[in-house]
């Protein structure tokens, strides 16, 4: 039995927080609560991230419900003997708690929001299998135990849940490939190589909420008849290893992983293998090789992973945030996810706030959220009241766009009917003071880095299309550059080996169409020097 | 690149002691039991290249070849494949500057720039007393505190290129690995 603390600080040590001093604070909060014998009634709890990034350290004291935020060693002692022993909020550290509430929890504007993914990341303690428990953890794992797993796929098929990574394919129909394939052994296999420039999501799920993916990997492992599940994050990840590996550990522990879960003759697994600071392997054939000990290069499709997947055995790969909406639907019913979003796409979006924009962190808002929502009422606007000079929606294999895209629904048809990617859920937003040229040149560099040489279209591809926007950003571009790069675009769709060389045109093709007189500018002030213009 | 900025670390690439081959099979054998008897290049890699200074040597990379049964010249495919390891010597401190996009908009080129005149090095290169390597890096996840580095497996964010001198000293003085 825990002991009942009267009062609670959580104090939120995600990386980000951890970098801004949390730990110091929290080290110096506890020694001051000591000294004061404050120690029997007042508990420091650490949690995964608030979705609060502009306001330095946060503290939240609760059943008060006040949040302190940029919070220095030099104010602990005056939030101890001010609030804790006084009970007086100590008023120049406090912050809106409606601005956290607007990001992540309540309704605003409107549009009623729903922390689905997100349920419990900010709330509970993180590192603690028992609070996971008691906010209704492990409880969608027992009931899918109760289920045939033929009904726990159809109650995702219903869901309409889609891939949360980027791709959008339907979870039930992958789910049920994987489950009416014979073989001696399956695989589930989740996908936190998270590297689209602009996301941080799933870092903030593994940090915040590691046990919702360890339920929902051995729901799939029970719905699909696969006993093993890996977990691949990415090297620099660091905490989110160290997180998930304790989640693993604790689940084994309460009998929730190992054999026999639960009491029924299901048996599940979980391990992690961590990524090496490769973008590619982001693309599950290429992060299946990276498992196998290979260098991360996708393999050709078909057979796709439910037939021929790890070690050649049918295997379900799903994104982090996919795995998060899992134990929520399994709870509520499908009809109930089927209540948020849009009719293409149902449920929630995590979505990933950076740049040139006030509130910068992770907001959880249902699928047809527009940009303009995003930004200004979630987002709080552009720093400095500067104006939009450009957006890019989500991520470097993302939609370049403008101001006059803002009232565009974001969801799985937004490509299609609007062409505003939805991506993995970036918005990274740029002040007019920020020129295109040079940021589209840092996109074209990172794909030429990423490119992972296996075909020609891309590992040279990416280099031309780098060239071509250097040479426009020092204005020394040849007159048929324009043409040139157009051309490129067209070998990248129709003859790239993977999905992620078919994405690179994304940012280019969008931004000549929305900002053709940067370009054209650009064009026209250059000067092809003499000495290099056989190159290229 | 200037050659004299290499580091050079040629007593590195000897034969290999007692002790080294004790603790790279005491490294693959912690995996295989980790991993229920297959086991993970990356892991055993990440911690070896951790002992050796930053870098993975040959004699080194033999030996883990040998271990785990493959072939050197595939584990060096392996290596050279991932942008976290490496088979030429670093410093004893790698800094990633994240060049992507959220931190390009909010002022890595400037971050990149100071930490460039800072040490003297470009991009890519090591300081020639051997404490630091300069790598431009994609993406790091931490978005939102852009612009952010790490230096080896700790983040900063929210820089400007006044702060980096003090980030600088205060790794230099703690960290004599």
């Amino acid at each position: 039995m825990k002991k009942l603390f009267s009062t609670q600080i959580v104090i939120p040590v995600d990386s980000n927080s951890v970098l801004q001093g949390a730990l110091e604070v929290k080290h110096l909060l506890e020694e001051t609560i000591r000294t004061y014998n404050l120690a029997s009634q007042v508990s420091v709890v650490e949690t995964g991230a608030l979705g609060i990034y502009d306001q330095g350290v946060v503290l939240a004291v609760f059943p008060d419900d006040v949040y302190y935020g940029n919070v220095t060693p030099s104010d602990i002692q005056e939030i101890v003997t001010e609030h804790l022993l006084k009970g007086r909020v100590v008023k120049r550290l406090a912050i809106d708690r409606s601005l956290s509430s607007r990001r992540m929890v309540e309704k605003e504007t409107g549009k009623s929001q729903q922390k689905i993914v997100l349920r419990n990341a900010g709330l509970i303690d993180p590192q603690s299998i028992d609070e996971y428990i008691a906010r209704d953890g492990y409880a969608a794992l027992a009931k899918a135990l109760a289920m045939q797993p033929g009904e726990v796929i159809q109650v995702l098929t219903d869901s309409k849940l889609q891939g949360r990574g980027g791709a959008g394919f339907p979870t039930g129909l992958k789910w049920g490939m994987v489950a009416k394939e014979q073989s001696d052994e399956k695989y589930i296999v989740c996908n936190a190589d998270e590297g689209e420039p602009g996301t941080f999501k799933d870092r903030l799920i593994l940090e915040g909420d590691p046990h919702s993916i360890v339920e929902a990997m051995a729901i799939a492992g029970y719905a699909t008849g696969a006993h093993i599940g890996i977990v691949y994050v990415r090297g620099e990840y660091v905490m989110s290893i160290a997180r998930l590996k304790k989640a693993i550990a604790d689940a084994t522990a309460y009998g929730l992983l190992g054999d026999g879960i639960l009491g029924t003759g299901f048996s599940f697994n979980l391990e992690v293998y961590r990524g090496g600071g490769a973008y590619v392997c982001g693309e599950e054939f290429a992060l299946l090789e990276s498992i196998e000990n290979q260098r991360g290069e996708p393999r050709n499709k078909p057979p796709f992973p439910p037939q021929r997947g790890l070690f050649g055995k049918p295997t379900v790969v799903n994104n982090v945030e996919t795995f998060a909406n899992v134990p929520p639907i399994l709870l509520n019913g499908s009809e109930w996810f089927r209540s948020f979003g849009t009719p293409s796409s149902a449920g929630t979006k995590v979505f990933s706030l950076s740049g040139d924009i006030v509130n910068r962190g992770i907001v959880e808002a249902p699928m047809g959220t527009t940009l303009r929502e995003l930004v200004y009422d979630f987002g709080g606007g552009i720093t400095g009241g500067r104006h939009i000079g450009f957006l890019q929606t989500g991520g470097s294999a993302g939609t370049v766009v403008s101001e006059r895209e803002l009232d565009v629904p974001l969801d799985f048809s937004s490509m299609k009917t609007s062409n505003v990617s939805l991506g993995s859920g970036v918005i990274l937003v740029a002040s007019e003071d920020v020129p295109l040229l040079p940021f589209l040149a840092e996109v074209a560099h990172f794909f030429w880095h990423e490119s992972c040489g296996r075909c020609t279209p891309c590992r040279e591809g990416t280099l031309q299309v780098k060239t071509i926007l250097d040479a426009l950003v020092s204005r020394t571009a040849d007159p048929a550059a324009l043409q040139r790069l157009s051309r490129l675009m067209n070998t990248f769709t129709n003859t790239s080996f993977c999905g992620l060389g078919q994405a690179v045109p994304l940012a280019f093709e969008s931004a000549l169409r929305n900002f053709p007189q940067v370009f054209e500018q650009a064009l026209a002030a250059s000067h092809v020097p003499e000495a290099s213009a056989e190159s290229v | 690149m200037e050659p004299d900025k290499k580091v050079q670390s040629p007593e590195k690439a000897t034969a290999l002691s007692v002790e080294d081959r004790a603790f790279l099979q005491e490294v693959v054998e912690r995996d295989r039991v980790e991993h229920h008897g297959r086991v993970s290049y990356m892991d055993i890699l990440f911690e070896v290249e951790h002992r050796y200074g930053n870098f993975l040597p040959g004699e080194v990379l033999r030996e883990v070849a040998r271990l785990v049964g493959t072939s050197v010249a595939q584990l060096n495919g392996f290596v050279t494949f991932y942008t976290m390891l490496s088979t030429k010597p670093r410093g004893r401190h790698v800094i990633r500057v994240c060049t992507s996009g959220p931190c390009h908009v909010t002022g890595a080129p400037a971050v990149m720039a100071e930490l460039e005149r800072l040490l003297g090095v470009g991009e890519g290169e090591t300081t020639p007393d051997g404490a630091f390597t300069l790598e431009g890096s994609s993406c790091l996840g931490i978005c939102g505190v852009s612009p952010a580095l790490m230096i080896d497996d700790d983040a900063y964010g929210n820089l400007t290129p006044k702060d980096l001198p003090g980030i600088l000293a205060a790794v230099r003085a703690g960290g004599a690995q």
